[in-house]
């Protein structure tokens, strides 16, 4: 998962206490709620200036960090992958 | 002449396929709830009678053929409720909350669970309620205080629930939790326990405005049951509220307040039509108005009952995903709609018919039962938090697309 997502994620994410996100990480479990899942919409649009389609607001998607990731990158586009966004 | 080999055509009031045996079962257990209604409303009473009525057949009416039920649909659900709404609210809902139950188990719980469970719901000798609400969480259904304990392969309950429909006279409970060490009060897991697994204390007194035979008094429960009576698995109630509890229960209660509502539009007509209909003015344009804008209210929710019946049946169907915005947004709308149109429908009816057959207790057209149990619409799963969900659902909702 790229560093800026992990970076922008982490915030909505209350229960975390410090852990590591990885791919698998329950994001309702650690405390993402509805109200916050719009945030973090929001929050991906500013910081990695990417608007996840409206198909893709499914619950699934926000599932695990690993979901949310895929869903992002998917809507960044191979033009957002060439301008240098980093995997990690 | 030998009637040819087809099913009978559906009456009037039944779109879906529900066989002609069931629908006379529904029939009668209508005409008994009909029956019972004053008494029970007036006793503010479970109505055991009407309960036992439901058990040989239509308790089951949502379990799969292959566990021995009709197979019913959620088109058959909608029908059985209304029909039964028609005679009394209370009956209605304790039928559809039911229902709720037995699809949350038959599409969410374990093979073993399923199989042990659904053959019973079938046979009728387990009615469900549902225990959801908890004190101090303002009616969120997506968050749980009490948590389940662990230990030994068990699982340990003590819940306090202020509203559990029916609770005395279950024999069985799906019972909302927070998960066992979970890490938010979002991580619940819906545990089912049997009447004789728990201890079931009732705290308070039941004595309501309307809806009073639905008994949804106060309990206690507490006791522990094994761990595989998890459905689906734990923290899976999210899962399971989005695809088959919110829907189902929207669905269900739209339909039994649309019931409700048709029953007393019903009887108020018959007796504008009645012995004493020379008493009424039918040139009179406020009367017709009001009957015409009643009407319209009840054919607005019916037109959403069904049509959100169908999407939600499709949805099911091609395995679709209930959780997009747009399809729990119709969901909503079906619950918010329905329930201020039913009420508003029957307050129009009182003042359009006054104070004797708008407002008396003992008036054959029952609006004043209708009105207080219709009262309670807006508040079962309050609208206010309705139209917030939906406020944020709109939101996520940019090229507002339709279900």
């Amino acid at each position: 998962m790229d560093a800026r997502f992990v970076e922008t994620l982490t915030p909505f994410l209350p229960f975390l206490h410090g852990e590591t996100i990885t791919e698998d990480t329950p994001l309702r479990t650690y405390g993402l709620d509805s109200m916050q899942a719009i945030e973090l919409m929001f929050a991906l649009e500013d910081s990695l200036g990417v608007s996840l389609p409206d198909e893709a607001l499914v619950e699934e998607t926000f599932a695990t960090a690993g979901n949310l990731w895929a869903a992002t990158r998917a809507a960044q586009g191979a033009d957002a992958v060439t301008a240098g966004t980093e995997s990690v | 002449m030998s009637a040819p080999a087809q099913a009978a055509p559906a009456p009037a009031g039944f779109s879906s396929a529900l066989s002609a045996s069931l629908r006379a079962e529904v029939d009668q257990v209508a005409a008994l709830a009909a029956r019972h209604a004053t008494d029970h409303d007036d006793r503010a009473e479970f109505p055991l009678a009407v309960l036992d009525a439901l058990r040989p057949r239509l308790l089951g009416l949502l379990v799969p053929t292959r566990y021995g039920g009709p197979g019913g649909s959620v088109d058959d659900l909608v029908d059985v409720t209304i029909e039964l709404g028609r005679a009394d609210m209370s009956t209605a809902m304790v039928f559809a909350m039911h229902c709720q139950q037995v699809a949350a188990i038959a599409g969410h719980a374990g093979p073993r669970l399923a199989a042990e469970l659904l053959p019973e719901i079938a046979a009728g000798r387990m009615y469900l309620a549902s225990v959801t609400t908890e004190a101090g969480k303002g009616g969120h259904l997506m968050s749980a205080r009490a948590e389940l304990g662990a230990r030994d392969g068990l699982l340990e309950i003590d819940r306090f629930a202020p509203v559990v429909t029916g609770g005395l006279h279950a024999d069985g409970y799906l019972i909302t939790m927070r998960s066992p060490q979970a890490r938010s009060d979002g991580e619940i897991s819906l545990v089912f326990a049997r009447r004789d697994q728990v201890e079931v204390a009732q705290r308070g007194t039941w004595n309501p405005l309307g809806m009073r035979a639905s008994h949804s008094i106060a309990l206690q429960l507490t006791g522990r049951v094994p761990e595989d009576q998890v459905i689906g698995e734990h923290g899976a109630f999210r899962r399971i509220a989005m695809n088959t509890f919110g829907p189902l229960a929207h669905l269900g209660w739209s339909a039994a307040w649309l019931g409700t509502a048709s029953g007393a539009l019903a009887r108020v007509v018959s007796v504008l039509r009645g012995p004493e209909r020379s008493r009424s003015d039918f040139s009179s344009e406020l009367l017709l108005t009001r009957l015409s804008t009643a009407r319209q209210r009840l054919d607005t929710v019916h037109a959403m009952v069904r049509y959100t019946a169908g999407a939600v049946r499709r949805a099911v169907e091609e395995d679709a995903d209930l959780s997009h915005p747009r399809h729990q947004l119709l969901v909503n709308a079906l619950k918010l709609t329905a329930s201020e149109q039913c009420h508003r429908a029957i307050d129009d009816l009182v003042t359009a018919l006054g104070m004797r057959h708008g407002y008396l207790k003992d008036s054959p057209t029952g609006l004043e039962r209708a009105l207080r149990d219709l009262r309670s619409a807006a508040l079962n799963y309050s609208n206010d938090r309705l139209h917030l969900a939906d406020g944020r659902l709109t939101l996520l909702d940019q090229e507002v697309r339709y279900a």
